[in-house]
């Protein structure tokens, strides 16, 4: 099974494994999330109510409000990997405390597919992606 | 993570020399330099505001009232100017005009936003006491800076907490935020030093082009969201529009971080770090050029009307907040009218005596239309029961109060247009707005 490697750096630190959940589009938060349900309520998003808790949710960037935190409160998701950002991923990092990590070698969101295999290694920098096929 | 570089007197707080809430604040600083990648703190010179009565932006290193207590008993103020924005969290109840708003509180089990006791606990003064003894400006508002009477000048470095004021601040003032505004920034006057503090991540780099004069109201909304959607994260140079009045600014900057995050732009000759195209771009070329032609302009629009009925049960008007000057022209739309369904207009909290004093108030209670402020639809968590769909003339509240009704059984439809088909809506109860192609009185 094919592996690929790539290399970012971290937000928050720690270890973690789980299946990718690829967002196409950026998110947005505030009212456009659930977080006790633990998915987008953005009308016409690709990713309306797909559940991210536990999966690796990968998405270009933030958009929107503050509230954009919502997505670290609640039903979290097992890590946050994102192509670039600002204050509101940050914050959501600083809030979730789970493994997050930007500023890739490569674009995570060009490399990883919905449903592929991701081990997150926030602590050493680098996300392993095991594809699902 | 990265080695954040302090001075002698930030050591002694991180290592709690100073006390409690220097050394959570500290600890929260230099936590939020590490994620966000610097190792640098800047002292902040302008001003700040964030979301009361939270303590804490991220949930971790929260100072409680006790604490909060102790610190104002020794005399501990905010280092910066500060201000608050919305409404109480998490409540946001609007601060006047709740009586008789027959709304429930969707996120507080069976409170009311008409109920009185709900609207006491709902302000939290117990926290307010101490934030005013420790400086703060009780503005509650979205657009605070609309009421300040005090702000920011070009190339201060502040911190302020709400997407639709992050591009004021930037782009309009010319001063400098990233959207970190919260206790701990205002308390310590510190801010981590990255993105938007940075003079080269000011810089333009992508050319926005039209391709008809951009100069009403809803134009500058939709190509704020349409530019949002265009350019993401980037900082873009805005071309093809008549100069913005106040309102436009503040409309197209919450439609840009609606539709995308827009924290800077330039619109040559209008904002103030941008005298000519070529200086907007620090002499460099575009990387790219976004046509926000009419086609986009129209499946924008498309996108904020979310209806399949022209029956309208509601009209939500003021996001974000009205100015003084809004609510004057307004007041002159509903003078003499009778709304048909129910109006309501949102304003900032020191604008409501504004609105008494000017008799805008009466004219809009005698129209039937009610007046409140501090808070939004979306910040309420939904509409009234009665509400199946709503007419707005905002993007951003347009895309984020069907965020509140997401299934099935309970779709909120949404139409959006301009304001006076906003106004015209509420005295018929019809929704007549279209898409103006060129050359229309949009």
């Amino acid at each position: 099974m094919s592996k690929i490697r790539i290399y970012g750096r971290a937000e928050w630190p720690g270890i973690v494994e789980a299946e990718a959940l690829v967002s196409p589009k950026p998110l947005e938060g505030f009212t456009n999330v659930d977080s006790e349900k633990g998915y987008t309520t953005e009308r016409n998003h690709p990713l309306f109510k797909v559940p991210y808790t536990g999966k690796v949710l990968v998405y270009p960037s933030p958009r929107g409000s503050g509230g954009f935190m919502g997505y670290a409160r609640g039903a979290v998701p097992a890590a946050f990997l994102h192509t670039e950002g600002n204050g509101l991923s940050i914050a959501a990092a600083a809030t979730a405390q789970i493994p997050s990590m930007t500023d890739f070698d490569v674009d995570p969101c060009s490399v990883i597919e919905t449903g592929d295999w991701v081990l997150v290694n926030a602590d050493e920098g680098f996300v392993e992606i095991t594809k699902k096929d | 993570m990265i080695d954040v570089k302090l001075n002698d007197a930030e050591k002694r707080m991180l290592q709690g020399e100073d006390g409690l809430v220097p050394q959570l604040t500290m600890q929260w600083l230099v936590e939020m330099c590490q994620v966000a990648g610097t190792d640098t703190i800047i002292d902040l010179d302008g001003t700040g505001d964030f979301h009361t009565p939270w303590t804490t932006m991220t949930f971790h290193h929260e100072i409680s009232l006790d604490e909060l207590k102790k610190l104002t008993a020794a005399g501990g103020v905010f280092k910066i100017p500060t201000f608050s924005n919305k409404s109480p969290f998490t409540e946001m109840s609007p601060i006047h005009g709740w009586e008789g708003c027959d709304m429930c509180s969707r996120s507080h089990g069976n409170g009311r936003f008409d109920d009185c006791d709900f609207h006491e606990k709902s302000m939290h003064e117990e926290f307010y006491v101490e934030f005013r003894k420790m400086g703060m400006l009780q503005t509650h508002s979205c657009a605070s800076y609309l009421t300040a009477s005090y702000l920011p000048t070009i190339g201060q470095h502040c911190s302020w907490n709400e997407s639709s004021a992050i591009p004021y601040c930037n782009a309009v003032l010319g001063a400098r935020s990233n959207i970190d505004g919260s206790f701990a920034t205002c308390f310590l006057g510190k801010a981590p030093y990255y993105d938007m503090h940075v003079t080269e991540n000011r810089l333009a780099t992508v050319l926005v082009e039209t391709e008809r004069l951009i100069h009403t109201d809803t134009e500058w909304d939709l190509l704020g969201f349409a530019i949002g959607e265009d350019c993401g994260l980037a900082v873009p140079a805005i071309t093809g529009t008549a100069k913005p009045t106040t309102t436009q600014f503040c409309k197209m900057n919450a439609g840009m971080n609606t539709g995308g995050s827009i924290r800077m732009y330039h619109i040559p000759g209008s904002t103030p770090e941008a005298p000519t195209l070529d200086a907007a771009f620090g002499g460099k070329k575009p990387q790219r050029t976004a046509l926000i032609g009419e086609n986009v302009l129209r499946a924008t629009y498309e996108k904020l009307n979310f209806h399949t009925s022209d029956d309208v049960d509601m009209v939500y008007l003021g996001c974000p907040h009205l100015n003084a000057v809004d609510m004057m022209l307004l007041a002159r739309k509903l003078e003499g009218k009778k709304v048909k369904i129910p109006l309501w207009i949102m304003t900032a909290p020191w604008l409501y005596n504004v609105a008494k004093e000017q008799g805008y108030l009466k004219i809009f209670e005698d129209a039937g239309a009610k007046l409140m402020d501090g808070t939004c639809m979306a910040a309420m968590g939904g509409v009234p029961d009665y509400v199946h769909n709503i007419a707005v003339d905002s993007a951003k509240q347009s895309y984020y109060i069907t965020g509140c009704y997401p299934d099935d059984d309970n779709r909120l439809q949404v139409c959006y247009g301009t304001q006076d088909d906003c106004v015209d809506a509420a005295l018929s109860g019809k929704w007549r707005g279209e898409f103006k192609s060129v050359g229309g009185a949009f």
